[in-house]
């Protein structure tokens, strides 16, 4: 039997797992990812002359769970036609018998890298309501993506965001298996357990208030047995509150004590951003008066600057 | 609401502050003030109208502030001529505040308010 | 597509269902087990000789008496029949199985006999040990990361022996020809080959020679699926190996 050397050996695993595109349009130019499904692959589309991303199933060919999964995954993604959801463009079998599928390649950083604590609020939540949006648009169409964390989101260089590995979405409805899926700080207590027969847009509103947190305070939410989630201004009293009170409601362990759907945890956040009274925060008479006065300082400014003007004419015509 | 709308509810609305508190620096006018009132809310809701419809059609803060600044002070300046032919000059505690006002509802239906 | 199934080797006589060698290992049949277990050591034998060597820090000559000792006990007393996939991999078990057997070896400070109850197959040691002094990854290396680099390095050279069984078989000689000077020898060349090189090196079109690798890439992870499969000890392992190989994590 022959010896292989460590360098023959990591050669041979990367050429064994090289897809080979033989028949398709394809052509291979390097490995650029690893998934928990299948491997993705830089490639170039000989008939459009453009880059693309190939994802290839690893596992064994004749492993039809694995292929019916993956199948699944392409079909969705597919289905889903936004600007946020990475398009699907096409799909096969190679002559090894793996499936693929390519879609759009995504050029960008994850939103765990684009931003950080030291980026202004307003440029943190940019992002965060595109992929809401994208989101939004799944729940729309019966899909749950269930495995939402600032990792599966691309921001590109022109702002534009991605929504990425939609792998362990299904549709909204009663659970076909009872198998786990989804990233722990960002999974929802009930796609935890084997406990609840639905899981719903619900378990997105939750990951999607996981990512709120970690944009708030640069740490994932606390997870685990006995862990205790901390208020997001505990690590930074600069957060407002009616911010923090939109994601404390998003990660309530209660699915019902929750925001429906990410297009309500959306139109809160909106609100906030744009000095309107948030649903999820019972304001005090003092912060209506303090957010009108901020919303409309300059209209203020300008009456007050009238009121100056009268008693200036005041002081000075009757003395 | 319509920024004609909004420029004649807050002309209005400052016009009657307006002719308030014109005693206050003309006490003399005291005995008129009924008049002055409706005569002031009158013209700011004028003024208003005219401001608000300008800022339906012409999308720009800083000629909707200007265009609200010179009708103002042109209306304010037709009180001050009327009453100069009374042998009364208010120039400044009729002009002043006058234009502010129209300043104010040039601002505020440049930026609040619907277009159509 | 090449629909050859034949897997060449000592694995041949096995059918094709899966993890079969580590379920006929605990096989009531006693030729059935032998062979099993015959298969398995030819699968095993080298990890567990250099694991030996190199966690235990035993002698050449400790180290063949061990290995050899293990497997002959193992075989003799049914060390793999208590296996269960839900608790472990097979490869971390038979390695747990290998050190308690050394320890207790160690401990009881036997001499060790030779073969115990017989050879089951001759090991060429000697060769072994030159393998590991060519191995840099072999100093220091964490025990369980070493020993499954081993297993796959194994898994992989007898891939590689199916592949050469199987081209030549089948008249793709030239096939597994390319495929050993790049893929194989190309590694660890002074010069970086290219299919341009290659192409001029066997006289033939660029294009021939890269369908020619691809065919023979293809043929080689389909043996080495093959072969990984009659060494896990149930489909979920076998999955996860598979996506843990061919993730590039060789270690």
């Amino acid at each position: 039997m022959s010896w292989l050397s460590d360098a023959t050996l990591l050669h041979l695993c990367r050429v064994a797992d090289w897809p080979d595109l033989t028949g398709t349009r394809y052509d291979c130019v390097d490995k650029i990812g690893q998934g928990g499904m299948g491997a993705v692959f830089l490639a170039r589309d000989r008939e459009l002359d453009r880059q693309v991303a190939l994802k290839v199933l690893s596992a064994a060919p004749d492993d039809a769970d694995a292929k019916a999964r993956m199948v699944a995954e392409a079909r969705l993604t597919a289905r889903l036609e936004h600007p946020g959801i990475v398009p699907v463009h096409d799909a096969g079998v190679l002559p090894d018998g793996r499936f693929y599928y390519a879609m759009k390649l995504v050029r960008g950083k994850r939103l765990d890298e684009q931003v950080s604590r030291t980026t202004a609020l307003a440029e943190r939540l940019q992002p965060f309501q595109k992929m809401c949006d994208a989101v939004a648009f799944a729940h729309a169409h019966g899909i749950v993506h269930r495995d939402l964390k600032p990792q599966n989101v691309m921001v590109g260089p022109f702002g534009e965001v991605l929504v990425l590995d939609w792998g362990a979405a299904r549709e909204i409805g009663p659970r076909a298996d009872a198998a786990v899926v989804g990233t722990p700080g960002y999974m929802a207590p009930e796609q935890a357990t084997a406990n609840v027969a639905v899981v719903d847009a619900r378990a997105d509103v939750y990951a999607v208030g996981g990512i709120l947190y970690f944009l708030l305070t640069g740490r994932p939410p606390a997870y685990g047995p006995g862990a205790v989630l901390a208020r997001p201004r505990q690590f930074d009293r600069a957060i407002p509150r009616p911010l923090e009170a939109i994601c404390l409601k998003a990660l309530a362990p209660d699915p019902g004590r929750r925001y429906a759907d990410v297009a309500d945890l959306a139109a809160d956040v909106a609100d906030f951003l744009a000095r309107r009274r948030v649903r999820a925060y019972p304001e005090k008479p003092f912060e209506v008066v303090l957010r009108l006065a901020t919303t409309y300082r300059t209209v203020l400014t300008l009456l007050l600057a009238y009121l100056l003007i009268r008693i200036l004419l005041l002081v000075f015509f009757r003395s | 609401m319509k920024k004609w709308l909004l420029g004649l509810l807050l002309g209005g609305v400052l016009g009657i502050f307006d002719g308030l508190t014109a005693p206050l620096s003309a006490p003399e006018t005291a005995p008129d003030l009924l008049g002055i009132v409706i005569g002031s809310m009158f013209k700011g809701c004028i003024a208003g109208v005219l401001i608000g419809y300008f800022a339906q059609k012409v999308h720009s803060l800083a000629l909707g502030i200007v265009f609200g600044l010179a009708v103002g002070a042109a209306l304010a300046f037709g009180i001050v001529w009327l009453q100069y032919q009374a042998g009364k000059w208010y120039f400044w505690q009729v002009m002043l505040p006058g234009s502010a006002v129209g300043l104010i509802v040039g601002y505020v239906t440049q930026r609040y308010g619907r277009r159509l | 597509m090449d629909h050859d199934t034949d897997l060449g080797g000592p694995a041949a006589a096995f059918p094709a269902t899966r993890c079969t060698l580590v379920r006929a290992a605990g096989s009531a049949d006693p030729a059935v087990r032998r062979q099993a277990a015959e298969t398995l050591i030819a699968a095993y034998w080298k990890p567990v000789y250099k694991y030996i060597r190199v966690k235990w820090r035993s002698h050449n000559e400790d180290a063949k008496d061990l290995t050899q000792a293990f497997f002959a006990v193992a075989v003799e007393k049914g060390f793999f029949d208590p296996f269960d996939p839900a608790k472990a991999r097979f490869r971390t078990f038979v390695r747990l199985c290998v050190d308690g057997f050394v320890a207790n070896e160690r401990r009881a400070n036997t001499r060790l006999k030779r073969g115990g109850g017989g050879e089951l197959l001759s090991l060429d040691f000697a060769a072994v040990e030159g393998e590991l002094r060519r191995q840099e990854s072999a100093a220091g290396a964490d025990p369980d990361d070493f020993f499954r680099q081993e297993w796959v390095r194994e898994l992989f050279a007898a891939a590689v022996d199916d592949l050469r069984r199987q081209c030549a078989g089948s008249g793709k000689e030239l096939h597994f020809k390319l495929f050993e000077r790049y893929d194989l020898d190309g590694p660890d060349a002074a010069e970086k080959l290219s299919y341009a090189s290659l192409a001029e090196e066997f006289g033939l079109p660029q294009t021939q020679v890269t369908n020619y690798l691809a065919f023979a890439r293809r043929l080689f992870r389909r043996l080495v699926l093959e072969r990984l499969r009659t060494t896990t000890g149930s489909e979920d392992e076998f999955r996860d190996e598979v996506w843990r190989l061919f993730g590039g994590d060789v270690r």
